[in-house]
């Protein structure tokens, strides 16, 4: 953390520094990141060469003033005025290099595809090895947004699944409603029923004592006299019903 | 500018990460494009301290390694220039030496 406010800092007067330069040196001072002329360097393929170690670009620039077999023709002929003048002495350590150079073109051509190949290979892996530990944490972490992904839509059938408890819960709610209503209901339907019998039992039974008190009363007031009389009156209609036939 | 410092003219706010086979400087015409007849003033133009100088092999060194050298899958290419300068550079400081063993005094 220190070390890095530290950088920071070092970097901030190197670049203040470096633009007052910059402005008497009449390059651009706007402080903007420049990425068209000063990309960020990439690490791109090795340079192609020819005759195992000169530049590709050599030929090319033979070839347009000399043809394809221009640069040969050069190196061919600058061998020989070297050669043929004693520029180049052959001495005899020009006979061990020759060896030396037929001894490496012969490993080169033997053993260089398969080492090149193997190099590749660790090549591969070293670099796979360095990459696993940010790959997996990048799987691992789109693995953990899948599952979140997952949980929510769980969640969602979980919201499903409430709302049918709760009206589930409402369904049962409105019959205890309802069956209690009824309890009321028949409840009070018992009570009036009891009393509307009551109410007939004790006027039927007033009605009977009320009855039999004036029969029994009615009876007992009818003296002998008044039943005599009484059958005479009727034997004199019987008569006269009689007579009148 | 003291001995490990970048150059004067980098500006990493501008500039980016700083790539040691870049002249940060204000370019000159490519030694390529150069006119015969404009080598004397193209040449008076070079600043040639001693520390431009080393600098100027510094960033050579530089594009030599990034081209050939640091990519992910190199060949034999930078081990057989390594050897043909060596063998150059050597031969050159051993000629005076070489000169007596000539086989022939006319040619």
């Amino acid at each position: 953390m220190l070390s890095r406010v530290a950088l920071r800092s070092a970097a901030a007067k190197q670049s203040t520094c470096t633009a007052l330069v910059a402005r008497t040196s009449a390059t651009d001072v706007s402080g903007v990141r420049d990425e068209k002329n000063f990309p960020r360097p990439v690490r791109g393929e090795p340079g192609k060469v020819r005759l195992g170690f000169v530049p590709e670009e050599w030929f090319q620039f033979f070839h347009s003033k000399t043809g394809v077999t221009g640069p040969y023709t050069f190196g061919v002929g600058l061998a020989t005025y070297l050669c043929s003048k004693e520029i180049f002495i052959m001495e005899h350590e020009y006979y061990s290099g020759l060896s030396i150079l037929l001894m490496v073109y012969y490993a080169s051509t033997k053993f260089g595809p398969k080492l090149a190949a193997w190099l590749d290979k660790e090549v591969d892996s070293v670099e796979n090895e360095w990459n696993s530990g940010r790959n997996e944490s990048i799987k691992s972490l789109e693995d953990a947004i899948q599952d979140e992904k997952t949980a929510q839509w769980r969640a969602q059938g979980q919201e499903l699944l409430i709302e049918a408890k709760k009206e589930n819960v409402l369904l049962q709610l409105e019959a205890a409603y309802r069956e209690r209503m009824m309890q009321a209901y028949m409840e009070v339907k018992r009570r009036l029923d009891y009393q509307l019998e009551k109410a007939n039992v004790e006027r039927r039974l007033s009605q009977k004592h009320m009855v039999d008190w004036i029969v029994s009363n009615v009876t007992k007031a009818i003296t002998p006299d008044q039943e005599k009389q009484a059958l005479d009156r009727c034997i004199a209609d019987l008569a006269a019903i009689a007579g009148r036939k | 500018m003291a001995i490990g410092d970048y150059p004067k003219e980098y500006n990493p706010a501008v500039h980016g990460p700083y790539d040691p086979a870049r002249y940060y400087g204000k370019p000159d015409t490519p030694f390529g494009q150069v006119k015969i007849n404009e080598i004397g003033a193209w040449l008076s133009r070079r600043n040639k301290t001693p520390s431009a100088i080393a600098g100027a092999f510094s960033r050579a060194w530089w594009r030599w390694q990034h081209k050939y050298v640091q990519p992910k899958k190199v060949g034999m290419a930078p081990f057989y220039q390594l050897v043909v300068g060596s063998m150059v550079f050597f031969y050159a400081i051993n000629y005076g030496r070489m000169k007596h063993h000539r086989n022939y005094k006319y040619h």
